[in-house]
């Protein structure tokens, strides 16, 4: 019965042959080998963080002599990380809200009310999906300068609502809605605005879901533009602090590596709590996050 | 003909109001996306200093980007990056894919598993397989083929390596969210065929190769492009691993670009020349995108 | 005995010092203009995550700036200088009023007006003619006026790991270091080393801009200077580089032998930086690291190597020159201050320690941080002053000698050598020196990577990229 059900090309009856279970050893095997090389280099650091610096530059060990936490708290109380994870959580907060308001209202715009002239901006928005945002950097910067919006989260947050990516995410997902729906809370009506907030959004869950997560993970992990516009002020990301530190050497290598398990951490949460939209949902939009 | 005009009326004003209410995304997109890739194109014909456009010069400096030899040594990098990319990292998410898409038990923890790296920030994982790769006896790989005897290597001083390497991490990086992909396109494919192929007597590997792998062959076509566009991006990686060396054996185009605007020089008429090069080369790339997703997709 | 007599020696000449430089002891509290009214933005005030120390410590000038000069507002705004976020900044007039670029930077900005003019202001103050001449040259445009004062200075010698050197048997008969005088022997004696430890001779950060930086100081050791010099003004002003010299291929030929004939760099010489290279020394992983007398504080209470296991000689000298290359930190200024923002920076920096005048605040600020110094395992050694100030001098090598921890002897030869004059201080190239450095760089790491590779020519594509950098952005502006 089961096996209707189950996907994969070896199927139950291909198991009798010796050799298929041979194979189907060798897979099994094969796939514990990708998980442990998934694991490995983030157990690794976990571990490289328990060692002092001598011990980080000369051991040939794996492991540390101590189990201490001492090094973690020392790092985090001298580096003031506490400050820096305060700014990455109003960036990304930030970020998240831009990324679902903008995006999602354009995306209403384009999925569903389509006015006259739409597909220009549907086809500049295909468009742009394919340029990397790093190409413009340098004009988009120097706009952000000279409208004197330097060393603040908003130019930040507002770039998160600029994502292309988003947007077609969005229309993806409501040009599958039913039209009906939609159409009967016009005929109520329902201005454009009301029926986006009270239907559409609604029913919008899931592709909110997905794409808050992809935001989160996106903008926790940005450093590009954070560096040059929040410059060396006191509104330094995470990720911002640990480019600082990698481009500028102002810490110790073992010091380092604590850093980099704390701009792990948050992202590994959300994934122990996402896992099963990460791995579903989001895949089955079809496009990597 | 009055009701008609009324309807028009209605339809214009509905019209109005839909615009209205695109109107702040498409402003961001505007001030983020659009008008700085005009803005690059109009700064690559001028002469800068520092923020100003001090005169028109035309295609000055693109003749003097490109006579460069590192812009040649990062033209041939950046293909180099993509030739090794398309080798490791396009078959692997197929393979793994394939694999965990056998498995009869823990096919949720194998997938979980291998997605994790790809939620990690880029940098981060960066910085973690530098030390992964360091030359000095402590360097992880280096106590690894201590167990076995081998003397201690050197990784990023090789010229030939550096650039496998960073598709490596990239790889283990992205790798698994790209298998889950395919394992979607996969799972598309109805049991009952594979049943069928079965009963016929099609061995497994003839209906992987019959059967599974056509399954996606429109979306590995996709994907490709894809990564392709991914790899131009690559800039970061080397900037923070080798810092493009040794001697630009790592030197990505878009770190090139990074390079002649931050990196000291500030001739962001010559960083935006490069950018628009690159704008180029991707538009290519975005040209044969949509030649392959149009047959796919719905889209227009 | 001896200890006793040196120590109340000491002191007298520090009472005695103290009583000559009164110059600002007695004005500290009072009001000094209470009309001087503008607003100052601190871009070198501490962020928010340094230690509280620190903070306090500004707090406290900034006490001092309110009594004297009531209507100054000071507006504290960290920021972390690089010229990539400077300029904008500076074009678009939020630059803060005073900031902190590295010696490199000052002519680049200065010639592109990116800086403001404070000789005025320090006329006013009575030190324009203390400044030392050096620093001058660096801090000044072509006619004289000045846009920066120096914050630290530093000059280029060696770091070398002790406790390495006792093990391959290179010490004397007193413990102190048989170090190399030369370029010949510094290769020589990393070869000993290696041999007896097993570990790096010399460690040397060939990534960036860090090999170039150090490679022209080998380079004028080597005779790249005067007519060979890397980079010069023709007689028609323009800017020429050159790095096809036989001095230079000469001491390019010598980074060649440094891998493949002696075998003594660290590993990852291509992707080691600067840090990474004190940690190299400071964890025993590499004996000896071109490194510079404030930076001491690296290997030791940084990277754990206790200060007796440590010692600072000078740079090597070649067989056709004896220099060590001079830079360090300096402070610049807004391009939009107004010239009550001028007298209102230097009131500022006086306050804070950096004009040659001594207040108790200023003394007691010195004691604190040699103090920290020492706990910390941090090589308390006197600093280079940028002023010509005797007496200031004088007075600030007192307090040094309080708190030393360290036996001089290990630093004797380093600061004779400047004093005495055997050693010749160099600063910088004069033009695009971070450019000019990346481009060596690229050299060196092309010729350490690969065995045999053909130096002339790869410095002769490096001299014509680096030329083209200066007619683009001097020679044909």
């Amino acid at each position: 019965m089961k096996s209707v059900q189950r996907t994969g090309v070896i199927r139950d009856y291909d198991m009798h042959s010796p050799s298929v279970r041979i194979g189907y050893g060798v897979i099994l095997l094969l796939c514990v080998l990708m998980v442990i090389l998934a694991v490995f280099p983030l157990v690794w650091v976990m571990l490289a963080g328990f060692k002092d610096l001598k011990e980080f530059v000369s051991s040939t060990s794996i492991f540390p002599r101590s189990f201490s936490p001492q090094p973690f708290a020392t790092t985090w109380n001298q580096l003031g990380i506490a400050k820096n994870y305060l700014n990455s959580l109003l960036f990304v907060a930030g970020s998240v809200v831009c990324a679902l308001i903008f995006n999602g209202l354009l995306g209403y715009g384009i999925g569903i009310l389509k006015p006259k002239g739409h597909k220009i901006v549907k086809r500049l928005i295909l468009l742009s999906l394919l340029m990397p945002t790093t190409i413009s950097i340098v004009p988009l910067f120097m706009n952000i300068q000279n409208l004197g919006l330097g060393n603040s989260f908003v130019p930040l947050w507002l770039s998160y609502g600029a994502n292309a990516m988003y947007v077609i995410l969005f229309v993806q997902f409501f040009e599958s809605l039913p039209r009906s729906i939609i159409e009967a809370s016009r005929i109520d009506g329902c201005s454009q605005l009301q029926t986006f907030f009270r239907i559409v959004l609604p029913l919008s869950k899931p592709i909110c879901t997905v794409i808050a997560i992809f935001a989160v993970n996106a903008a926790w992990s940005d450093f590009l533009l954070p560096y040059l516009v929040l410059r060396g002020g006191n509104l330094q990301t995470v990720m911002v602090r640990l480019f600082v530190f990698s481009t500028e050497q102002t810490v110790n290598a073992d010091t380092m590596m604590r850093s980099v398990v704390f701009s792990m951490i948050p992202p590994i949460i959300l994934f122990f709590i996402f896992q099963k939209q990460l791995t579903e949902n989001a895949v089955s939009v079809g496009i990597k996050g | 003909m009055r009701g008609q005009k009324r309807q028009w009326r209605a339809k214009t004003a509905e019209n109005l109001k839909s615009w209205l209410i695109m109107l702040p995304g498409l402003i961001l997109m505007t001030f983020f996306v659009w008008e700085p890739l005009f803005e690059s194109i109009r700064m690559s014909l001028y002469k800068t200093r520092n923020v100003e456009l001090v005169r028109f010069i035309g295609l000055d400096n693109f003749i003097s980007v490109v006579s460069k030899d590192d812009f040649m040594q990062a033209l041939m990098n950046t293909f180099s990056y993509t030739f090794w990319s398309l080798l490791l990292g396009f078959a692997l998410p197929v393979l793994l894919a394939m694999l965990i898409g056998e498995t009869r038990r823990g096919k949720g923890f194998f997938r979980t598993a291998v997605y994790l790296p790809n939620m990690l920030p880029g940098l981060a994982v960066i910085i973690l397989w530098s030390a992964f790769f360091s030359g000095e006896k402590s360097g992880v790989f280096n106590i690894l083929l201590g167990q076995f005897g081998v003397p201690a290597q050197t990784f990023l001083t090789h010229a030939d390596w550096v650039i496998p390497i960073i598709i490596v991490i990239a790889t283990w990086k992205g790798a698994g969210a790209t298998a889950l992909i395919y394992m979607a396109g996969m799972a598309s494919v109805s049991p009952e065929l594979y049943e069928a192929a079965a009963i016929d007597g099609a061995t497994v590997w003839h209906r992987i190769i019959h059967i599974l792998l056509p399954s996606i062959r429109k979306l590995a076509g996709t994907l490709l492009i894809l990564q392709i566009i991914a790899v131009f991006q690559i800039m970061y990686e080397p900037m923070v691993l080798t810092k493009g060396g040794p001697d630009n054996a790592s030197l990505s185009l878009m770190q090139l670009m990074w390079q002649y605007a931050f990196g000291g020089s500030m001739n962001y008429g010559k960083a935006s020349a490069v950018a628009v090069i690159v704008t180029l080369i991707l538009l290519v790339m975005t040209a044969i995108y949509s030649y392959f997703n149009r047959k796919e997709s719905d889209w227009d | 005995m001896n200890k006793l007599v040196k120590t109340v020696s000491l002191f007298l000449a520090l009472c005695l010092l103290l009583s000559t430089v009164p110059l600002a002891v007695a004005e500290s509290d009072g009001v000094i203009d209470a009309d001087l009214t503008c607003t100052l933005t601190l871009g070198n005030w501490p962020p928010d995550t340094a230690a509280q120390a620190e903070k306090d410590l500004f707090e406290s000038y900034k006490t001092t700036m309110a009594k004297q000069y009531p209507n100054v507002t000071l507006v504290p705004d960290y920021y972390s200088y690089s010229l990539s976020n400077y300029v904008p900044m500076a074009k678009a007039g939020t630059a803060p009023s005073i900031f902190q670029p590295p010696f490199t930077d000052p002519q680049l900005l200065i010639s592109q007006h990116l800086v403001g003019d404070v000789t005025d202001a320090l006329e006013q103050f009575g030190v324009l003619d203390k400044f030392s001449p050096s620093y001058v040259e660096m801090l000044a445009d072509e006619n004289g006026r000045i846009y920066g004062l120096p914050r630290d200075g530093y000059v280029l010698g060696m770091h070398i790991n002790l406790a390495l050197f006792r093990e391959a048997g290179l010490v004397d008969a007193d413990g102190l270091p048989i170090y190399p005088k030369t370029l010949q022997e510094l290769a020589e004696y990393g070869q000993i080393i290696k041999e007896k430890t097993g570990k790096a001779g010399l460690v040397f950060p060939a990534s960036e801009t860090y090999g170039g930086w150090l490679f022209t100081n080998i380079a004028w050791n080597f005779g790249c200077v005067g007519e060979s010099a890397l980079e010069y003004q023709d007689e028609d002003g323009r800017w020429v580089c050159n790095f096809t010299s036989p001095e230079c291929i000469a001491a390019m030929e010598y980074m060649r032998d440094l891998k493949w004939k002696y075998d003594i760099l660290n590993v990852d010489a291509t992707t080691t930086d600067w840090a990474s290279a004190h940690t190299l020394l400071g964890t025993g992983e590499a004996a000896m690291n071109f490194a510079a007398d404030d930076s001491v504080d690296q290997p030791t209470s940084n990277k754990g190597l206790p200060v007796e296991d440590f010692a600072l000689i000078p740079f090597p000298a070649g067989d056709a020159g004896r220099y060590a290359l001079a830079g360090g930190t300096c402070y610049m200024f807004a391009p939009n201050i107004t010239a009550d923002q001028g007298v209102a920076l230097m009131a500022y920096l006086k306050v804070i320690g950096k004009l040659p005048f001594l207040d108790d605040q200023i003394i007691s600020g010195m004691r604190a941080d040699y103090a920290a110094k020492r706990d910390r395992g941090a090589p308390v050694i006197p600093a280079i002053s940028a002023w010509t100030d005797e007496e200031y001098n004088a007075a600030k090598q007192a307090i040094v000698d309080e708190y030393c921890n360290v036996d001089m002897r290990l630093y004797a030869d380093f600061f004779d050598s400047i004093s005495e004059g055997t050693i010749t201080l160099k600063s910088e190239e004069p033009v695009f020196a971070q450019q000019l450095y990346r481009e060596l760089t690229g050299v060196i790491q092309r010729v350490i990577t690969r065995e045999g590779s053909d130096i002339e020519k790869a410095l002769r594509k490096a001299q014509e990229s680096f030329q083209e950098y200066l007619d683009d952005e001097i020679n044909d502006y």
